[in-house]
């Protein structure tokens, strides 16, 4: 069952189009990765996905639920967890939690349950009677990322919840994360840490300049755009004359590095390591170590990045 | 429970701690007690319909007024704190709507403001209780005085948060409009004797007709003036608390 569906969805301030006819389609018990640079048009599709905004033209369902009609309807169903922070000041993390559950009528009795769950999850037990001004940017944004799961709720969106989280607290979280999909929630994911979405994301549609290039799953992704690999030949001594013996190779970009690393990058990868390691070989070129990495998302999502400012 | 009702509970949440209420107290006992009685050897009597109040009578009352106006720059903090804080979109982005935050922030307005004047009120009781007046009209008056007052001030604080992003910026405007309103009004001293240009200025201050109407409400007297004044304060309460819906209504994220 889809639980966003967009149609020709765009939205324009003044004379800019921030985005620009967008097709979306995610399906329920997943976490969709939306990914793009800064100023993509990332916060301004959370802004209309969680009825912040009314679109400028197109058709937006959200739970069913046509999103122009009836957003109210919506927001009772949804979380969201906003890119800038959000916090009340004077308040300390438990009153914090306890507070917003109450904003969401959770019966007092689940709410205190609730709190020391989460105080414990997200580690904030030592720090509960801080008040908010008080914590540090990481801990303010485990706050109010916390604070998201006080209530219950169909569809989560979260906009780049991880900045400024340590690596460890970023590990959890998408940990935490992973969990709470198994249990049925939907994710609506916004990042430009292109190894968050690669390790969390069940799909993903990069975005640029408004406009959605590509949504797949990460893998599909990968098959699809990163046919280039690299390959790493480390050689045992330094040699002079391989720049000369590597320059009739085709079909690949070979780089020398003081005289003896080779980095190969090429869609015929496997064939390419052949012809090198025959040259090598007959050269009497001794090899110390050689590694192959497969292409990341993240020189996929800058290859299709850089591919859509090319041609415009 | 209603939204509007769980938004009221989490502004006083916020608003409202010892600090504020000490303030709230201290602040007035000062002008009350210390200025009051300090100022009885410059102004003895003021009268005040046909009788004649001692002035720790007449500032404490005028105290009143000034407190609930001071107080209901709550509003503007809230709706301010929330802006600067992220939490408006946040609670936009939840189960509420933008009437449902307005009207919680006016609720609580009107609750700070009686509050604060129960507060002053029942400070105030030894320096005011010889002379008071309460009838069945006079008591709906000073609530209506409070509530009134809390929502024309709230407003007006209001405004100015929708239109203000910085710290600064913000304090300073709140601090010299109230300022202006707190001694260009007859809150701590009466209009008869001064200037004429002042006398002027001191009616063209909403602060004024709310000090009138409370110490009407304590002191009795009600009189033509005060009906009309009563209808005044009501008419740009309503205005600018339209003003300042259509603001917050527009306000975009």
């Amino acid at each position: 069952m889809s639980c966003i569906h967009a149609e020709h969805l765009s939205k324009s301030y003044g004379n800019t189009k921030a985005l620009d006819d967008v097709f979306l389609s995610v399906k329920s018990g997943q976490v969709f990765g939306f990914l793009g640079p800064n100023g993509a048009g990332k916060s301004t599709i959370i802004k209309l996905l969680t009825t912040l905004v009314s679109p400028s033209s197109g058709s937006l369902t959200i739970l069913g639920i046509d999103a122009t009609k009836n957003p109210l309807a919506i927001r009772h169903q949804v979380g969201v967890v906003l890119q800038q922070p959000s916090y009340e000041p004077t308040l300390s993390v438990e009153k914090s939690l306890e507070k917003y559950g109450m904003m969401w009528n959770i019966p007092k009795n689940e709410r205190k349950k609730r709190v020391e769950i989460l105080l414990r999850d997200f580690d904030l037990v030592d720090i509960r009677k801080k008040k908010n001004e008080d914590l540090s940017i990481g801990q303010r944004r485990r706050v109010q990322v916390a604070r998201e799961f006080m209530h219950d709720m169909k569809l989560l969106f979260l906009d780049e919840p991880t900045v400024g989280l340590d690596p460890s607290a970023r590990r959890k979280l998408l940990d935490f994360l992973k969990q709470k999909v198994k249990t049925g929630l939907t994710i609506f994911y916004t990042t430009h840490i292109l190894s968050e979405a690669e390790y969390l994301c069940d799909e993903i549609a990069i975005i640029d300049k408004g406009k959605i290039l590509t949504i797949n799953s990460p893998d599909a992704l990968k098959n699809k755009f990163g046919k280039k690999k690299t390959i790493k030949i480390h050689l045992l001594e330094k040699n002079t004359i391989i720049s000369s013996l590597l320059s009739n190779i085709p079909d690949c970009k070979v780089s020398l590095n003081n005289g003896t690393d080779i980095v190969i990058h090429s869609e015929r990868s496997e064939s390419v390591l052949l012809q090198i390691l025959k040259i090598l070989n007959e050269n009497s070129i001794e090899i110390e170590d050689l590694s192959a990495i497969p292409t990341s998302l993240e020189e996929i999502f800058l290859e299709m990045v850089k591919y859509d400012a090319s041609n415009n | 429970m209603h939204p509007i009702i769980r938004l009221v509970n989490r502004n006083l949440t916020i608003s409202i701690n010892p600090g504020f209420l000490i303030w709230q107290v201290i602040f007035p006992l000062i002008y009350i007690f210390v200025a009051g009685f300090a100022y009885t050897s410059l102004i003895q009597e003021v009268p005040f319909g046909n009788k004649d109040l001692g002035y720790p009578a007449f500032i404490a009352s005028g105290m009143i007024g000034f407190n609930i106006m001071n107080s209901t720059l709550v509003s503007g903090i809230i709706i301010w704190n929330d802006r600067r804080h992220g939490m408006f979109e946040q609670i936009m982005s939840g189960p509420f709507t933008r009437a449902d935050y307005i009207l919680s922030n006016i609720i609580t307005i009107g609750i700070v403001g009686l509050i604060s004047a129960f507060l002053i009120a029942l400070v105030g009781y030894p320096v005011f209780f010889e002379s008071i007046e309460f009838s069945i009209i006079t008591i709906p008056m000073i609530i209506f005085a409070a509530i009134t007052g809390s929502v024309l001030f709230g407003s007006i604080a209001s405004i100015i948060s929708t239109r203000l992003r910085s710290s600064e910026g913000f304090n300073v405007i709140i601090n010299t409009i109230f300022l202006f309103f707190a001694f260009v009004s007859t809150a701590f001293y009466p209009a008869e004797g001064a200037p004429e240009p002042l006398r002027t200025a001191f009616y063209i201050n909403p602060l004024t007709y709310l000090v009138d109407i409370i110490r009407t409400g304590i002191f009795g007297n009600i009189t033509e003036f005060v009906i009309l004044e009563m209808t005044i304060l009501f008419s740009v309460a309503a205005t600018l608390f339209v003003i300042a819906t259509k603001l917050l209504t527009k306000l975009d994220f």
